[in-house]
Protein backbone atom coordinates (compact mmCIF):
# COMPACT_ATOMS: atom_id res chain seq x y z
CA UNK A 1 0.00 0.00 0.00
CA UNK A 2 1.33 3.42 -0.92
CA UNK A 3 1.49 6.02 1.85
CA UNK A 4 -0.18 9.37 1.37
CA UNK A 5 1.85 12.48 2.14
CA UNK A 6 1.24 13.79 5.62
CA UNK A 7 -0.88 16.81 4.70
CA UNK A 8 -3.17 14.74 2.46
CA UNK A 9 -3.52 12.16 5.19
CA UNK A 10 -4.57 14.74 7.75
CA UNK A 11 -7.03 16.21 5.29
CA UNK A 12 -8.56 12.83 4.48
CA UNK A 13 -8.86 11.94 8.17
CA UNK A 14 -10.58 15.27 8.90
CA UNK A 15 -12.96 14.71 5.99
CA UNK A 16 -13.81 11.24 7.22
CA UNK A 17 -14.66 12.45 10.69
CA UNK A 18 -16.65 15.56 9.71
CA UNK A 19 -18.36 13.60 6.95
CA UNK A 20 -19.68 11.03 9.40
CA UNK A 21 -20.81 13.68 11.88
CA UNK A 22 -22.58 15.59 9.10
CA UNK A 23 -24.26 12.46 7.81
CA UNK A 24 -25.41 11.65 11.32
CA UNK A 25 -26.76 15.16 11.91
CA UNK A 26 -28.56 15.28 8.57
CA UNK A 27 -30.16 11.86 8.85
CA UNK A 28 -31.49 12.76 12.30
CA UNK A 29 -32.89 16.02 11.00
CA UNK A 30 -34.42 14.28 8.01
CA UNK A 31 -36.06 11.82 10.39
CA UNK A 32 -34.13 8.83 9.03
CA UNK A 33 -32.90 7.98 12.57
CA UNK A 34 -35.03 7.92 15.72
CA UNK A 35 -34.14 10.95 17.87
CA UNK A 36 -34.55 9.19 21.19
CA UNK A 37 -31.80 6.66 20.46
CA UNK A 38 -28.97 8.93 19.35
CA UNK A 39 -28.33 12.57 20.21
CA UNK A 40 -28.06 15.34 17.68
CA UNK A 41 -24.33 16.11 17.24
CA UNK A 42 -24.99 19.84 17.21
CA UNK A 43 -26.57 19.58 20.66
CA UNK A 44 -23.42 18.16 22.24
CA UNK A 45 -21.44 21.42 22.73
CA UNK A 46 -24.35 23.06 24.56
CA UNK A 47 -24.77 20.01 26.73
CA UNK A 48 -21.05 20.02 27.49
CA UNK A 49 -21.20 23.68 28.54
CA UNK A 50 -24.15 22.95 30.78
CA UNK A 51 -22.29 20.12 32.53
CA UNK A 52 -19.32 22.41 32.90
CA UNK A 53 -21.40 25.26 34.31
CA UNK A 54 -23.03 23.02 36.90
CA UNK A 55 -19.61 21.91 38.04
CA UNK A 56 -20.53 18.30 37.34
CA UNK A 57 -18.02 17.83 34.57
CA UNK A 58 -15.03 18.92 36.64
CA UNK A 59 -16.19 16.94 39.65
CA UNK A 60 -16.64 13.60 37.87
CA UNK A 61 -13.53 14.05 35.74
CA UNK A 62 -11.40 14.76 38.81
CA UNK A 63 -12.88 11.76 40.60
CA UNK A 64 -12.20 9.47 37.65
CA UNK A 65 -8.73 10.91 37.19
CA UNK A 66 -7.92 10.07 40.76
CA UNK A 67 -9.06 6.42 40.40
CA UNK A 68 -7.29 6.25 37.10
CA UNK A 69 -3.98 7.69 38.31
CA UNK A 70 -3.82 5.54 41.41
CA UNK A 71 -4.84 2.41 39.53
CA UNK A 72 -2.44 3.01 36.66
CA UNK A 73 0.41 3.91 39.00
CA UNK A 74 0.01 0.84 41.19
CA UNK A 75 -0.62 -1.50 38.26
CA UNK A 76 2.38 -0.20 36.35
CA UNK A 77 4.83 -0.25 39.24
CA UNK A 78 3.80 -3.74 40.30
CA UNK A 79 3.58 -5.06 36.74
CA UNK A 80 7.04 -3.80 35.83
CA UNK A 81 8.58 -4.95 39.11
CA UNK A 82 7.15 -8.45 38.90
CA UNK A 83 7.82 -8.76 35.16
CA UNK A 84 11.45 -7.62 35.40
CA UNK A 85 12.11 -9.72 38.50
CA UNK A 86 10.65 -12.83 36.92
CA UNK A 87 12.76 -12.28 33.82
CA UNK A 88 15.94 -11.92 35.85
CA UNK A 89 15.50 -14.47 38.65
CA UNK A 90 14.90 -18.05 37.51
CA UNK A 91 13.68 -19.16 40.94
CA UNK A 92 11.10 -16.42 41.14
CA UNK A 93 10.16 -16.97 37.51
CA UNK A 94 9.37 -20.61 38.17
CA UNK A 95 7.47 -19.78 41.35
CA UNK A 96 5.18 -17.27 39.64
CA UNK A 97 4.79 -18.99 36.29
CA UNK A 98 1.69 -21.15 36.95
CA UNK A 99 0.14 -18.50 39.13
CA UNK A 100 0.41 -15.98 36.30
CA UNK A 101 -1.00 -18.45 33.80
CA UNK A 102 -3.96 -19.10 36.10
CA UNK A 103 -4.79 -15.48 36.93
CA UNK A 104 -3.99 -13.85 33.61
CA UNK A 105 -7.14 -14.87 31.69
CA UNK A 106 -9.45 -13.45 34.36
CA UNK A 107 -10.78 -10.12 33.03
CA UNK A 108 -10.37 -7.15 35.38
CA UNK A 109 -14.15 -6.71 35.67
CA UNK A 110 -14.52 -10.23 37.05
CA UNK A 111 -12.74 -8.91 40.13
CA UNK A 112 -15.57 -6.47 40.90
CA UNK A 113 -17.27 -8.75 43.46
CA UNK A 114 -14.03 -9.19 45.36
CA UNK A 115 -13.20 -5.51 45.05
CA UNK A 116 -16.51 -4.67 46.74
CA UNK A 117 -16.14 -7.35 49.41
CA UNK A 118 -12.59 -6.28 50.23
CA UNK A 119 -12.80 -2.52 49.86
CA UNK A 120 -16.53 -1.73 49.87
CA UNK A 121 -17.98 0.70 47.34
CA UNK A 122 -14.98 2.98 47.62
CA UNK A 123 -12.45 4.72 45.45
CA UNK A 124 -9.95 2.04 46.46
CA UNK A 125 -12.16 -0.59 44.87
CA UNK A 126 -12.20 1.29 41.56
CA UNK A 127 -8.44 1.85 41.64
CA UNK A 128 -7.95 -1.83 42.40
CA UNK A 129 -9.94 -2.94 39.36
CA UNK A 130 -8.17 -0.47 37.10
CA UNK A 131 -4.78 -1.62 38.36
CA UNK A 132 -5.45 -5.25 37.43
CA UNK A 133 -5.63 -4.76 33.67
CA UNK A 134 -2.71 -2.34 33.77
CA UNK A 135 -0.70 -4.81 35.81
CA UNK A 136 -0.95 -7.61 33.27
CA UNK A 137 0.00 -5.46 30.30
CA UNK A 138 3.07 -4.14 32.09
CA UNK A 139 3.95 -7.52 33.48
CA UNK A 140 4.02 -9.21 30.09
CA UNK A 141 5.73 -6.50 28.11
CA UNK A 142 8.46 -5.93 30.67
CA UNK A 143 9.00 -9.66 31.13
CA UNK A 144 9.50 -10.25 27.43
CA UNK A 145 11.52 -7.06 26.94
CA UNK A 146 14.03 -8.14 29.58
CA UNK A 147 14.07 -11.69 28.23
CA UNK A 148 14.93 -10.41 24.76
CA UNK A 149 18.11 -8.59 25.88
CA UNK A 150 21.21 -9.80 24.05
CA UNK A 151 23.43 -11.80 26.42
CA UNK A 152 26.47 -10.00 25.01
CA UNK A 153 25.40 -6.81 26.81
CA UNK A 154 25.67 -8.65 30.09
CA UNK A 155 29.04 -10.07 29.12
CA UNK A 156 30.31 -6.54 28.52
CA UNK A 157 29.05 -5.58 31.98
CA UNK A 158 30.92 -8.49 33.55
CA UNK A 159 34.13 -7.68 31.67
CA UNK A 160 34.02 -4.09 32.89
CA UNK A 161 33.39 -4.95 36.52
CA UNK A 162 29.63 -4.33 36.50
CA UNK A 163 28.62 -7.94 37.11
CA UNK A 164 26.79 -7.46 40.41
CA UNK A 165 23.03 -7.92 40.27
CA UNK A 166 22.25 -4.27 41.02
CA UNK A 167 24.72 -3.04 38.42
CA UNK A 168 23.43 -5.40 35.77
CA UNK A 169 19.87 -4.36 36.53
CA UNK A 170 20.61 -0.67 36.45
CA UNK A 171 23.19 -0.57 33.67
CA UNK A 172 21.91 -3.25 31.30
CA UNK A 173 18.47 -4.72 32.01
CA UNK A 174 16.50 -1.53 32.54
CA UNK A 175 18.00 0.63 29.79
CA UNK A 176 18.10 -2.20 27.26
CA UNK A 177 14.49 -3.16 27.99
CA UNK A 178 13.31 0.46 28.20
CA UNK A 179 11.72 0.54 24.73
CA UNK A 180 9.60 -2.50 25.55
CA UNK A 181 8.79 -1.40 29.08
CA UNK A 182 7.69 2.03 27.86
CA UNK A 183 5.54 0.41 25.18
CA UNK A 184 3.80 -1.56 27.93
CA UNK A 185 3.33 1.56 30.04
CA UNK A 186 1.71 3.30 27.11
CA UNK A 187 -0.64 0.42 26.42
CA UNK A 188 -1.47 0.42 30.15
CA UNK A 189 -2.42 4.09 30.01
CA UNK A 190 -5.01 3.19 27.37
CA UNK A 191 -6.19 0.06 29.16
CA UNK A 192 -6.72 2.13 32.32
CA UNK A 193 -9.32 4.34 30.60
CA UNK A 194 -11.12 1.30 29.30
CA UNK A 195 -11.69 -0.07 32.78
CA UNK A 196 -12.26 3.25 34.54
CA UNK A 197 -15.85 3.57 33.34
CA UNK A 198 -16.74 -0.03 34.10
CA UNK A 199 -15.15 0.19 37.53
CA UNK A 200 -17.42 3.14 38.39
CA UNK A 201 -20.64 1.59 37.16
CA UNK A 202 -21.41 0.05 40.52
CA UNK A 203 -21.79 3.36 42.33
CA UNK A 204 -18.38 4.91 42.80
CA UNK A 205 -18.58 8.57 41.79
CA UNK A 206 -16.88 9.43 38.52
CA UNK A 207 -17.41 9.55 34.77
CA UNK A 208 -18.84 6.05 34.68
CA UNK A 209 -21.47 6.76 37.29
CA UNK A 210 -22.51 9.97 35.57
CA UNK A 211 -22.90 8.09 32.29
CA UNK A 212 -25.09 5.50 34.01
CA UNK A 213 -27.28 8.22 35.46
CA UNK A 214 -27.62 9.92 32.10
CA UNK A 215 -28.49 6.72 30.27
CA UNK A 216 -31.17 6.03 32.86
CA UNK A 217 -32.76 9.30 31.84
CA UNK A 218 -32.18 8.53 28.14
CA UNK A 219 -29.98 11.64 28.04
CA UNK A 220 -27.85 10.25 25.27
CA UNK A 221 -26.24 13.62 24.60
CA UNK A 222 -24.71 13.62 28.09
CA UNK A 223 -23.44 10.09 27.52
CA UNK A 224 -21.73 11.28 24.35
CA UNK A 225 -20.23 14.29 26.18
CA UNK A 226 -18.45 11.89 28.53
CA UNK A 227 -17.47 9.49 25.79
CA UNK A 228 -15.72 12.38 24.08
CA UNK A 229 -14.26 13.48 27.40
CA UNK A 230 -12.62 10.10 27.83
CA UNK A 231 -11.32 10.19 24.28
CA UNK A 232 -9.83 13.64 24.89
CA UNK A 233 -8.26 12.66 28.20
CA UNK A 234 -6.79 9.56 26.60
CA UNK A 235 -5.37 11.62 23.74
CA UNK A 236 -3.88 14.11 26.19
CA UNK A 237 -2.23 11.45 28.34
CA UNK A 238 -0.98 9.57 25.32
CA UNK A 239 0.50 12.74 23.87
CA UNK A 240 2.26 13.66 27.10
CA UNK A 241 3.55 10.12 27.39
CA UNK A 242 4.95 10.15 23.87
CA UNK A 243 6.82 13.36 24.71
CA UNK A 244 8.42 11.69 27.71
CA UNK A 245 9.10 8.50 25.78
CA UNK A 246 10.86 10.39 22.98
CA UNK A 247 13.12 11.98 25.48
CA UNK A 248 13.93 8.76 27.33
CA UNK A 249 14.55 6.87 24.09
CA UNK A 250 16.53 9.62 22.39
CA UNK A 251 19.31 7.13 21.78
CA UNK A 252 17.05 5.14 19.46
CA UNK A 253 16.00 7.54 16.72
CA UNK B 1 54.92 4.20 36.92
CA UNK B 2 56.35 0.85 37.92
CA UNK B 3 54.16 -2.11 38.64
CA UNK B 4 54.76 -4.18 41.75
CA UNK B 5 56.14 -7.05 39.78
CA UNK B 6 57.55 -5.17 36.85
CA UNK B 7 59.85 -8.02 35.96
CA UNK B 8 57.60 -11.02 36.57
CA UNK B 9 54.91 -12.09 34.13
CA UNK B 10 51.61 -10.21 34.24
CA UNK B 11 49.80 -13.33 33.17
CA UNK B 12 50.73 -16.95 33.63
CA UNK B 13 48.72 -19.97 32.54
CA UNK B 14 49.90 -23.48 33.29
CA UNK B 15 48.68 -26.64 31.58
CA UNK B 16 45.22 -25.34 30.86
CA UNK B 17 42.59 -27.76 29.72
CA UNK B 18 39.41 -26.09 28.50
CA UNK B 19 36.11 -27.42 27.28
CA UNK B 20 32.37 -27.50 27.58
CA UNK B 21 30.18 -30.21 29.03
CA UNK B 22 32.77 -32.97 29.13
CA UNK B 23 34.17 -32.19 25.69
CA UNK B 24 37.74 -30.92 25.70
CA UNK B 25 38.37 -28.12 23.23
CA UNK B 26 41.90 -27.08 24.18
CA UNK B 27 44.52 -29.07 26.05
CA UNK B 28 47.83 -28.36 27.74
CA UNK B 29 48.11 -24.67 26.98
CA UNK B 30 50.79 -22.86 28.93
CA UNK B 31 51.61 -19.22 28.47
CA UNK B 32 53.55 -16.50 30.23
CA UNK B 33 53.16 -12.89 29.24
CA UNK B 34 55.62 -10.20 30.31
CA UNK B 35 54.56 -6.61 31.03
CA UNK B 36 53.81 -4.70 27.83
CA UNK B 37 54.38 -7.73 25.68
CA UNK B 38 52.17 -8.23 22.61
CA UNK B 39 51.23 -11.86 22.03
CA UNK B 40 49.14 -12.88 19.03
CA UNK B 41 47.13 -16.10 19.06
CA UNK B 42 46.32 -17.53 15.63
CA UNK B 43 44.51 -20.65 14.53
CA UNK B 44 41.69 -21.89 12.38
CA UNK B 45 38.09 -20.97 13.10
CA UNK B 46 36.61 -23.01 15.93
CA UNK B 47 39.99 -24.09 17.26
CA UNK B 48 39.28 -22.42 20.60
CA UNK B 49 40.88 -18.99 20.45
CA UNK B 50 37.97 -17.15 22.01
CA UNK B 51 37.60 -19.92 24.55
CA UNK B 52 41.25 -19.51 25.55
CA UNK B 53 40.85 -15.76 25.87
CA UNK B 54 37.81 -16.14 28.10
CA UNK B 55 39.64 -18.64 30.28
CA UNK B 56 42.69 -16.38 30.58
CA UNK B 57 40.38 -13.54 31.61
CA UNK B 58 38.77 -15.72 34.25
CA UNK B 59 35.36 -15.73 32.56
CA UNK B 60 35.51 -19.48 31.97
CA UNK B 61 36.81 -21.84 34.66
CA UNK B 62 39.37 -24.28 33.21
CA UNK B 63 38.79 -28.03 33.47
CA UNK B 64 42.39 -28.35 34.57
CA UNK B 65 45.34 -26.08 35.16
CA UNK B 66 45.40 -22.56 36.46
CA UNK B 67 45.66 -18.98 35.41
CA UNK B 68 47.19 -16.20 37.43
CA UNK B 69 46.78 -12.59 36.48
CA UNK B 70 48.66 -9.86 38.26
CA UNK B 71 46.47 -7.57 40.35
CA UNK B 72 45.60 -4.01 39.26
CA UNK B 73 48.58 -1.69 39.25
CA UNK B 74 46.72 0.96 41.26
CA UNK B 75 43.33 1.18 43.00
CA UNK B 76 41.76 3.11 40.14
CA UNK B 77 42.57 0.49 37.53
CA UNK B 78 41.50 -3.04 36.64
CA UNK B 79 43.80 -5.95 36.09
CA UNK B 80 42.42 -6.70 32.63
CA UNK B 81 39.88 -5.62 30.07
CA UNK B 82 38.73 -6.69 26.64
CA UNK B 83 38.00 -5.55 23.10
CA UNK B 84 35.52 -7.70 21.22
CA UNK B 85 35.06 -8.59 17.58
CA UNK B 86 31.95 -6.37 17.44
CA UNK B 87 32.20 -3.00 19.20
CA UNK B 88 29.46 -3.99 21.68
CA UNK B 89 28.84 -0.44 22.83
CA UNK B 90 25.73 0.30 24.85
CA UNK B 91 23.46 2.17 22.42
CA UNK B 92 21.66 3.91 25.29
CA UNK B 93 24.85 5.58 26.48
CA UNK B 94 26.62 8.39 24.73
CA UNK B 95 30.13 7.68 23.50
CA UNK B 96 31.84 9.22 26.53
CA UNK B 97 29.61 7.33 28.95
CA UNK B 98 30.44 4.11 27.11
CA UNK B 99 34.14 4.75 27.68
CA UNK B 100 33.38 5.38 31.36
CA UNK B 101 31.66 2.04 31.88
CA UNK B 102 34.67 0.27 33.39
CA UNK B 103 35.54 3.27 35.54
CA UNK B 104 32.25 3.13 37.42
CA UNK B 105 32.87 1.42 40.72
CA UNK B 106 36.53 2.41 40.76
CA UNK B 107 37.53 5.00 43.36
CA UNK B 108 37.30 7.96 41.02
CA UNK B 109 35.20 11.10 41.30
CA UNK B 110 32.83 11.96 38.49
CA UNK B 111 35.11 14.70 37.06
CA UNK B 112 38.08 12.32 37.23
CA UNK B 113 36.05 9.73 35.36
CA UNK B 114 35.08 12.20 32.64
CA UNK B 115 38.66 13.38 32.43
CA UNK B 116 40.07 9.88 32.04
CA UNK B 117 37.44 8.94 29.46
CA UNK B 118 38.15 12.08 27.44
CA UNK B 119 41.87 11.33 27.46
CA UNK B 120 41.23 7.84 26.14
CA UNK B 121 38.94 9.14 23.41
CA UNK B 122 41.66 11.57 22.39
CA UNK B 123 44.12 8.68 22.29
CA UNK B 124 42.01 6.95 19.64
CA UNK B 125 41.42 10.24 17.83
CA UNK B 126 37.76 10.70 18.74
CA UNK B 127 37.96 13.55 21.25
CA UNK B 128 35.17 15.42 19.46
CA UNK B 129 32.67 12.58 19.41
CA UNK B 130 32.14 12.06 23.15
CA UNK B 131 28.65 13.53 23.05
CA UNK B 132 27.40 11.42 20.15
CA UNK B 133 25.18 8.34 20.30
CA UNK B 134 26.99 5.16 19.23
CA UNK B 135 24.61 4.51 16.31
CA UNK B 136 25.80 7.74 14.67
CA UNK B 137 29.39 6.43 14.46
CA UNK B 138 30.94 4.41 11.66
CA UNK B 139 31.99 0.83 12.34
CA UNK B 140 35.64 1.82 12.60
CA UNK B 141 34.85 4.68 14.97
CA UNK B 142 32.76 2.37 17.13
CA UNK B 143 35.60 -0.12 17.34
CA UNK B 144 37.94 2.71 18.38
CA UNK B 145 35.50 3.61 21.17
CA UNK B 146 35.63 -0.05 22.22
CA UNK B 147 39.42 0.22 22.42
CA UNK B 148 39.21 3.46 24.41
CA UNK B 149 36.73 1.84 26.79
CA UNK B 150 39.15 -1.05 27.35
CA UNK B 151 42.21 1.17 27.81
CA UNK B 152 40.41 3.54 30.18
CA UNK B 153 40.66 1.10 33.07
CA UNK B 154 44.48 1.03 32.68
CA UNK B 155 44.59 -2.73 32.47
CA UNK B 156 47.66 -4.87 33.08
CA UNK B 157 46.47 -7.17 30.33
CA UNK B 158 44.31 -6.21 27.38
CA UNK B 159 42.54 -9.06 25.61
CA UNK B 160 41.54 -8.43 22.02
CA UNK B 161 39.37 -11.00 20.25
CA UNK B 162 39.65 -10.43 16.48
CA UNK B 163 39.04 -6.72 17.04
CA UNK B 164 39.47 -5.75 13.40
CA UNK B 165 38.00 -8.70 11.54
CA UNK B 166 34.58 -7.10 11.11
CA UNK B 167 36.05 -4.00 9.46
CA UNK B 168 36.73 -3.28 5.81
CA UNK B 169 40.32 -3.70 4.60
CA UNK B 170 41.18 0.00 4.55
CA UNK B 171 39.86 0.70 8.05
CA UNK B 172 41.53 -2.47 9.30
CA UNK B 173 44.94 -1.33 8.01
CA UNK B 174 44.46 2.06 9.60
CA UNK B 175 43.45 0.66 12.97
CA UNK B 176 46.35 -1.81 12.90
CA UNK B 177 48.69 1.15 12.46
CA UNK B 178 46.96 3.02 15.25
CA UNK B 179 47.20 0.05 17.58
CA UNK B 180 50.95 -0.29 17.09
CA UNK B 181 51.27 3.43 17.86
CA UNK B 182 48.99 3.08 20.87
CA UNK B 183 51.19 0.33 22.26
CA UNK B 184 53.97 2.79 22.95
CA UNK B 185 51.62 4.80 25.12
CA UNK B 186 50.01 2.12 27.25
CA UNK B 187 51.25 -0.04 30.06
CA UNK B 188 49.13 -2.98 29.05
CA UNK B 189 50.35 -6.30 27.78
CA UNK B 190 48.17 -7.34 24.85
CA UNK B 191 46.86 -10.75 23.96
CA UNK B 192 45.46 -10.50 20.48
CA UNK B 193 43.41 -13.20 18.79
CA UNK B 194 43.28 -13.16 15.01
CA UNK B 195 43.07 -15.48 12.07
CA UNK B 196 44.99 -13.02 9.92
CA UNK B 197 48.61 -14.15 9.86
CA UNK B 198 49.91 -10.90 8.43
CA UNK B 199 48.15 -8.99 11.13
CA UNK B 200 49.76 -11.18 13.78
CA UNK B 201 53.20 -10.78 12.24
CA UNK B 202 52.75 -7.05 11.88
CA UNK B 203 51.72 -6.35 15.44
CA UNK B 204 53.01 -9.03 17.80
CA UNK B 205 56.23 -9.74 19.66
CA UNK B 206 55.34 -13.39 19.69
CA UNK B 207 52.81 -15.48 17.78
CA UNK B 208 51.25 -18.53 19.37
CA UNK B 209 49.73 -20.97 16.91
CA UNK B 210 46.85 -23.20 18.03
CA UNK B 211 46.02 -26.30 16.04
CA UNK B 212 44.69 -29.80 16.23
CA UNK B 213 47.32 -32.53 15.98
CA UNK B 214 44.57 -34.71 14.55
CA UNK B 215 40.93 -34.12 13.77
CA UNK B 216 38.60 -34.96 16.63
CA UNK B 217 41.39 -34.30 19.12
CA UNK B 218 41.55 -31.25 21.32
CA UNK B 219 43.67 -28.41 19.96
CA UNK B 220 47.05 -27.56 21.44
CA UNK B 221 49.76 -24.99 21.03
CA UNK B 222 51.41 -26.12 17.80
CA UNK B 223 54.26 -23.68 17.98
CA UNK B 224 55.25 -20.27 19.27
CA UNK B 225 57.21 -17.99 16.96
CA UNK B 226 59.05 -15.01 18.42
CA UNK B 227 59.19 -11.99 16.17
CA UNK B 228 62.24 -9.86 16.73
CA UNK B 229 61.95 -7.55 13.77
CA UNK B 230 61.75 -3.92 14.81
CA UNK B 231 58.37 -2.37 14.28
CA UNK B 232 59.68 0.09 11.70
CA UNK B 233 61.20 -2.72 9.70
CA UNK B 234 57.95 -4.60 9.66
CA UNK B 235 56.13 -1.60 8.38
CA UNK B 236 58.75 -1.16 5.69
CA UNK B 237 58.14 -4.77 4.76
CA UNK B 238 61.87 -5.62 4.89
CA UNK B 239 61.99 -9.23 5.92
CA UNK B 240 58.30 -9.12 6.58
CA UNK B 241 57.37 -11.48 3.78
CA UNK B 242 59.85 -14.05 5.13
CA UNK B 243 58.23 -13.79 8.50
CA UNK B 244 54.73 -14.30 7.16
CA UNK B 245 55.95 -17.25 5.13
CA UNK B 246 57.54 -18.84 8.19
CA UNK B 247 54.29 -18.49 10.07
CA UNK B 248 52.29 -19.78 7.17
CA UNK B 249 54.57 -22.83 7.02
CA UNK B 250 53.84 -23.53 10.66
CA UNK B 251 50.13 -23.19 10.24
CA UNK B 252 50.33 -25.04 6.91
CA UNK B 253 52.19 -27.99 8.44
CA UNK B 254 49.60 -28.09 11.18
CA UNK B 255 46.70 -28.30 8.75
CA UNK B 256 48.63 -30.74 6.56
CA UNK B 257 49.17 -32.89 9.65
CA UNK B 258 45.47 -33.43 9.92
CA UNK B 259 45.40 -35.00 6.50
CA UNK B 260 48.62 -36.97 6.35
CA UNK B 261 49.90 -39.70 8.59
CA UNK B 262 52.14 -38.10 11.18
CA UNK B 263 55.80 -38.84 10.40
CA UNK B 264 57.48 -41.04 12.99
N1 LIG C 1 29.49 -21.90 25.29
C1 LIG C 1 29.89 -22.97 24.58
N2 LIG C 1 29.31 -24.18 24.79
C2 LIG C 1 29.71 -25.27 24.09
N3 LIG C 1 30.67 -25.26 23.17
C3 LIG C 1 31.29 -24.10 22.92
C4 LIG C 1 30.93 -22.88 23.61
N4 LIG C 1 31.70 -21.87 23.15
C5 LIG C 1 32.50 -22.43 22.22
N5 LIG C 1 32.27 -23.76 22.08
C6 LIG C 1 32.97 -24.67 21.18
O1 LIG C 1 34.35 -24.57 21.43
C7 LIG C 1 35.07 -24.60 20.23
C8 LIG C 1 35.98 -23.38 20.15
O2 LIG C 1 35.19 -22.22 20.02
P1 LIG C 1 35.82 -20.78 19.97
O3 LIG C 1 34.72 -19.80 19.91
O4 LIG C 1 36.79 -20.63 21.08
O5 LIG C 1 36.59 -20.82 18.58
P2 LIG C 1 37.48 -19.69 17.88
O6 LIG C 1 38.82 -20.25 17.69
O7 LIG C 1 37.37 -18.42 18.64
O8 LIG C 1 36.77 -19.57 16.47
P3 LIG C 1 36.52 -18.25 15.57
O9 LIG C 1 37.81 -17.93 14.89
O10 LIG C 1 35.49 -18.71 14.59
O11 LIG C 1 36.03 -17.16 16.47
C9 LIG C 1 34.07 -24.67 19.11
O12 LIG C 1 34.01 -26.02 18.68
C10 LIG C 1 32.78 -24.26 19.74
O13 LIG C 1 31.71 -24.94 19.16
MG1 LIG D 1 36.39 -16.51 18.29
Amino acid sequence: MKNLPRSKRTLASACGLTGLVLLWELSLRAGLLPGNLVPLPSSIPAEFLAELRDGIWLEVVLASLSHYSIGVLIGSVLGISVGVSAALMPGFDAAQSWLARLLRPIPPLAWIPFAIIWFGVTETAAAFIISIGVFWINYFTSYSAVRAIEPSYYEVATVFGQGRFVDRLQKVSLPAAAPGILGGLRAGLGQGWMTVVAAELFGIPGIGQRMMEASGLLATDIVVVYMLTIAALYALFDYLFIMVQRRVLRWQQ
Amino acid sequence: MATVNATGPVLAARHLQLGFGGEVVLDDVSLEVRPQEFVAVVGASGVGKSTLLRALAGLLPPLQGQVSLSPPSEPSSRSWSMVFQAPRLYPWRRVLANVELGLEGLPLSRPERHQRAREQLALVGLEDLGGRWPRTLSGGQQQRVGIARALAVKPQVLFMDEPFSALDAITRRRLQGELSQLRQRTEAAIIFVTHDIEEAALLADRVMVLGKPETRQPARVTTTVPIDLALAKRQNRAGFTDLVQTLERHIGSETAGTQQEPQS
